[in-house]
């Protein structure tokens, strides 16, 4: 029963991986339309993906709202993470709950919400609408990366700080910044996944000249089947693989050292 | 008594100015939008609850959302079934090999939702590998694209992460002495899974199979691009009307019905284990 169910676990990886990997070869492939496996291979959509406007456009546009996002994201999400741990006060299980909601509300729902809401503000189809609404989306991972790092900070060492004299300025800036920063960086990190990836409010709300990577591949897979496609997923799995791995090797490799050391 | 409540007192100001520009923020640009959508569905085009009797009562709308809580339903059973083996032999597997699995599923996870459901197209379509296979069998040439199999498949597929990640942190927790003492005491190794680790595993499985659900239910991207066009979802549907017909109040009327849906089941998780828990 144990093996059975340790082989049929070995099975399931298989079936998690296998749509990972098949973009890779497919990325490569001379086929116009699906097809797998490859009837030839060449490295030309790349240079089409690379020198299509149509699709470096939409790149450039995501990169430059999600690292507008988790800026935002990040200088809103702080101070509240830090009142939220570290005091007691009335409401605050509420507030909880109030700041867990966007994780809760499916996103077509705010699609339509935001449609309309950012057509009164005039901001439809506009840069600042969809980072608007996205940093609202960002707001609960972002929330709960960096309360949970909070959380293990150890206040002794601002009270150390302190305490020889460092003002509560000083001691943010030389002691709480520093250690916290990699919890900083997670959060933003979140944040700039999440809107690099959202799509179904970027569908309804942005716009020709503000169109997302994400809204130009739905398309393209509705309409064309683009083999465009195959190329942009290689480079966002090598993206996503790269971002998994790194900390992962990286954390081996200290151990070995540590490890090495007598 | 006084400078203790006091100092709460001015704890709690702090507190207050320190939550306030994110509360402000959320409140104008989430909650507003939100309720936006709630007075549109029954003020557009005129004032009434009209939108919300004609999807008690013209069949097609109680049908999709009948489909919709279905399709969800098997996506997670799906899930379960798949994910408990994996999270299974993730949490059986020494550190260094459950570490190259967690990989594996970390990067499903992290990996956009278009390029898993591109994916699925290239793996079902008429000319991927599923249906070279089929031919090679000597059958004919399957269909399986652009129906319901394919995009249950492709959801449960894209879902799965949160499960097993759901069922690793459970699994994970159990006390190897446990399972191992009710073998010795004589279970069978079916028994010991079934009356030992699947109890421990209870919240995990009930955190998985809510999370899964209720990001099934408001499904956009995948059911379109995959799935058949007769049987659409809920939030195919919601999209199709403002896209194709700017029926703002009817579409802004069924959200409200998903929303008040995907609330009900958080609902009963809270009530049951605490909604913090659901996405730590």
């Amino acid at each position: 029963m144990r093996l059975f169910l340790i082989l049929l676990g070995a099975v399931v990886l298989a079936f998690v991986a296998t749509p990972l990997l098949i973009v890779v070869p497919m990325s490569f492939s001379t086929a116009v339309s699906l097809e797998f496996p490859p009837p030839g291979w060449w490295t030309g959509y790349y240079t089409a993906y690379f020198s299509d406007t149509r699709w470096t456009r939409p790149t450039l546009n995501s990169l430059g709202i999600a690292a507008a996002v988790a800026v935002l994201t990040v200088v809103l999400v702080t101070p509240a993470a830090f009142a939220l741990v570290r005091h007691r006060f009335a409401g605050k299980s509420l507030v909880n709950l109030l700041l867990m909601l966007p994780l809760a509300v499916p996103h077509i729902v705010m699609a339509i919400g935001y449609y309309a809401f950012l057509a009164d503000m005039r901001l439809l189809q506009t840069f600042p609408g969809i980072i608007l609404a996205h940093t609202a989306l960002s707001v609960p991972m972002a929330f709960l990366v960096l309360s949970a790092n909070l959380k293990g900070f150890d206040r002794s060492l601002e009270r150390a700080a302190m305490s020889l004299g460092a003002s509560p300025a000083a001691t943010f800036r030389h002691v709480t910044l520093p250690v916290l920063w990699p919890g900083f960086a997670a959060a933003a990190l979140f944040a700039f996944v999440q809107s690099f990836d959202e799509t179904v409010v970027a569908l309804f709300i942005s716009g020709r000249d503000t169109e997302t990577l994400p809204r130009r591949m739905f398309d393209s897979i509705r309409t064309t089947a683009d083999p465009v496609i195959a190329v942009v997923s290689t480079l966002l799995f090598l993206a996503v693989a790269a971002l998994v791995i790194l900390p992962v090797l990286w954390r081996a490799l200290a151990r070995r050292r540590s490890e090495a050391r007598p | 008594m006084s400078a203790a409540s006091a100092a709460t007192g001015g704890s709690s100001l702090r507190s207050w100015l320190l939550l306030a520009p994110l509360l402000v923020f959320l409140a104008a640009f989430f909650i507003v939008p939100l309720a936006q959508v709630a007075v549109m569905s029954v003020t557009e085009p005129e004032f009434g609850f009209g939108h919300y009797a004609e999807i008690v009562t013209d069949g097609f709308h109680l049908r999709v959302l009948g489909e919709t809580f279905v399709t969800a339903l098997v996506v997670s059973l799906c899930c379960l079934v798949l994910g408990f083996p994996l999270a299974y032999a993730m949490a059986a597997a020494p550190a260094g090999l459950a570490a190259a699995m967690m990989v594996v599923v970390t990067m499903s996870f992290w990996t956009s939702f278009l390029v898993r459901t591109y994916a699925w197209m290239v793996l079902l379509g008429n000319r991927g590998p599923v249906a070279q296979f089929v031919e090679w069998l000597g059958f004919a040439t399957p269909e399986l694209l652009f129906t319901r199999f394919s995009s249950t498949v492709a959801m449960t597929h894209i879902l799965l992460p949160y499960m097993v990640l759901s069922l690793y942190g459970v699994l994970k927790r159990i006390e190897p002495s446990l399972p191992r003492s009710a073998a010795s005491l004589g279970a069978r190794p079916a028994s010991v899974i079934r009356h030992v680790v699947l109890p421990l595993a209870a919240p995990g499985i009930a955190n998985g199979l809510t999370l899964v659900f209720v990001l099934c239910l408001g499904f956009y991207v995948t059911p379109i691009l995959l799935g058949s066009p007769r049987e659409q979802m809920v939030a195919g549907v919601i999209g199709q009307q403002v896209e194709e017909f700017l029926a703002f109040g009817e579409a802004s009327a069924m959200a409200m019905v998903l929303l008040a849906s995907t609330l009900v089941v958080l609902g009963l998780y809270h009530r049951r284990f605490g909604l913090d828990r659901l996405w730590g």
